[in-house]
């Protein structure tokens, strides 16, 4: 494996900014989120996770997908497929993790979203190990680890001399800088592990359907959607065609989608007003059973890496690992 | 007796004597981290606590609780139930039935004259140490209504309550307008904020994206702009001042900033702060000779 000095890190990264988009953690109004940088020292090195995931870069929050003009009896519709190319650095592993239950939806099931498929094409994404895991992380619980390299193209771990480089794919090796790097001496030091969350089996879930826990721990549930907006696969969208400003005489429109989330009152709400998940219970009930069974049922992957995100945002602490305590515990009485 | 004694000790004696058929309190989860909790019987009383944690306003609860049926139904008359609440969001209880949202007697008020809550509580990123920025310009840590008082009555000397704004009020309005919607750009429109909210208690929110009719849904800056803006003057004059819409914020959007200079304008015109007695806010009642 090679080494890259500090120095040689910041030349290479003020390189590919010029290059090329480069998005990293950066501070914005002390907040961290994905977002471009000029130069190296935009970039935030001690962190455990930005607030929002790297899916916003591939997923974002709104997009449009196209536009319709009417002129006339004609209508006209242009696909609006993003461009550019683009470079994410400092990809920690539970968000490049959440490609697997990302692209299982978008690229790997038809209809293929050209949108996220695109993005996800055109991007190339360097992680950052994490050296040791944040106080409510749990990846090693859901699969991961905070140095597994799975979804990134480079990865880079933190050594005593520099960065140890991971070439992960063909499109990572071209993009290490043209300087010979030097060979790494010595072992890439093991990052320091959390104590393992239960993880439920899939068959542990659908027996407590109907328990009482639901309703009990979503009742200070604010159905607010920070749980979902800041988690790297939660992926329901909502679509809408709205009015843009037109020419005299024509129509214009286009056609945009926009996170949705099924913490959200009324993202059940049906025409009429009927509303099958109006309890909150029934609601937090979707969210965990999504994340542990109705996702890995129906497209393979957990949709839960075990980042900490949602732990961490919830403003009444609602708290992913303690149902998962409590899924096993109940699996346990009854199995 | 600490208070979480007292109120642990006044939350049995009323479910026990079915007075109230839930109290709303605090309790702290297994991760550490002091969160809402709603108890039902007498021998769960135990879980509840007191400590400077106990940031969120419970209130907002109170709808939930007390229309079962949703906002648009009448308040369940046979209902009542107990809930703790500090100075700030006793003030929520007076605007909430001033605006006929409760009933006082549908509610015991557990007040607790309380020494203020730290910056970063609830979420896990408290220093045991920082008071939150409504507590240093809070003067009456005795609630304005209750049925129980947990605590001695105290007044303590407060900071400056303008020094805050003060940096804002010397922008132009052209760097105003360039730092809020600096701000309103980092918004994702998950209205956590709204949520959290005990004054937010309309039926459908003119801003909920799902029901779009009058702003569209995407997450654009003007969108976000409006949404902000508007829901800053649907609280003007209604705004208690709690914070917890600025504390939910997963992307640190600094909205009590906004609703302390519209509380600020309203108590200027009119002699009037939300909360401190039930009746509701003067911009809500009286028009202007033009717009009557
Ligand atoms: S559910 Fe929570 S912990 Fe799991 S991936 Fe999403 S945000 Fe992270
Ligand atoms: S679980 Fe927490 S973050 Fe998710 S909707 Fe409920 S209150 Fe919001
Ligand atoms: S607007 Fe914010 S500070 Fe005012 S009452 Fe609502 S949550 Fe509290
Ligand atoms: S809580 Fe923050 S991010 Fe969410 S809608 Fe409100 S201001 Fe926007």
């Amino acid at each position: 494996m090679q080494l890259i000095s500090h120095s040689g890190l910041a030349t290479w990264l003020d390189h590919l900014a010029q290059e090329t988009t480069l998005i990293a953690p950066r501070n914005v109004d002390g907040v961290l989120l994905y977002r471009p940088v000029q130069s190296s020292g935009d970039i935030v090195w001690d962190f455990v996770r930005p607030v929002l995931s790297v899916k916003e870069a591939f997923f974002p929050a709104t997009e449009r997908v196209l536009t319709i003009e009417k002129t006339g009896q004609q209508i006209r519709l242009n696909e609006t497929v993003p461009d550019g190319e683009r470079v994410i650095f400092g990809v920690r592993s539970c968000d490049a993790r959440g490609f697997l239950a990302m692209d299982a939806l978008f690229a790997n099931t038809e209809p293929v979203d050209v949108y996220y498929t695109t993005r996800r094409e055109n991007t190339a994404l360097i992680g950052l190990s994490c050296n040791e895991m944040g106080e409510t992380c749990f990846c090693t619980s859901t699969g991961g680890a905070p140095d597994d390299p799975t979804g990134m193209d480079l990865m880079l771990t933190e050594v005593d001399d520099g960065y140890a480089i991971q070439v992960i794919t063909e499109k990572g090796a071209a993009l290490l800088p043209e300087i010979t790097l030097q060979e790494l001496a010595g072992e890439i030091p093991q990052p320091v592990l959390n104590d393992p969350v239960p993880f439920p089996p899939m068959e542990a879930w659908p027996p407590q359907f109907n328990d009482a826990y639901w309703a009990d721990m979503a009742e200070r549930c604010l159905s607010c959607r920070i749980c979902a907006y800041v988690c790297p696969t939660c992926r329901c969208f909502d679509v809408r065609d709205e009015p843009l400003p037109a020419e005299n005489g024509s129509q214009h429109f286009e056609r945009i989608r926009c996170w949705d989330s099924c913490a959200g009152e009324v993202y059940r709400q049906i025409a009429g007003g009927h509303n099958p998940r109006a309890a909150k219970g029934d609601r937090m009930r979707n969210r965990f059973f999504c994340k542990f069974y109705y996702y890995p049922e129906q497209y393979g992957p957990v949709a839960c890496t075990g980042c900490g995100r949602c732990v961490d945002a919830c403003p009444v602490n609602i708290d992913i690992t303690e149902v998962m305590h409590a899924v096993q515990r109940l699996a346990e009485v009854e199995p | 007796m600490s208070y979480t004694t007292e109120i642990q000790a006044t939350a049995r004696d009323l479910l026990s004597s079915d007075q109230v058929s839930c109290v709303i309190g605090y309790e702290v989860g297994p991760r550490g981290r002091t969160r809402p909790a709603f108890i039902y019987t007498a021998d769960d009383a135990d879980r509840l606590v007191w400590n400077q944690n106990c940031t969120h306003n419970l209130t907002t609860y109170l709808h939930q609780k007390l229309r079962p049926n949703g906002y648009t139904s009448a308040p369940a008359e046979t209902e009542r139930v107990a809930i703790v609440v500090k100075a700030c969001d006793s003030r929520a209880i007076n605007v909430l039935v001033a605006e006929s949202q409760i009933n006082r007697e549908q509610v015991h008020v557990i007040g607790v004259a309380c020494d203020g809550v730290f910056e970063g509580a609830g979420l896990g990123r408290s220093d045991g140490a920082t008071l939150q920025h409504r507590c240093t310009e809070c003067g009456e840590r005795t609630p304005v209504t209750y049925d129980t008082l947990i605590g001695e009555p105290q007044a303590v000397d407060t900071l400056d309550s303008e020094h805050d704004l003060a940096h804002l009020e010397a922008m132009t309005p052209a760097e105003r307008a360039e730092f809020w919607l600096s701000q309103f750009d980092r918004c994702i429109r998950c209205y956590a904020c709204r949520q959290a909210c005990p004054m937010c208690s309309c039926p459908t929110c003119l801003y909920e994206r799902d029901d779009s009719q009058w702003i569209g849904m995407g997450n654009g800056l003007n969108e976000k702009r409006t949404f902000h803006l508007g829901r800053a003057y649907h609280l003007a004059g209604r705004c208690i001042g709690c914070d917890e819409c600025e504390r939910v914020c997963p992307v640190d959007i600094p909205i009590g900033l906004l609703n302390r200079k519209l509380a600020g304008e309203v108590e200027a015109a009119f002699g009037y702060r939300a909360g401190l007695e039930p009746i509701p806010s003067p911009l809500t009642t009286i028009l202007s000779g033009k717009e009557g």
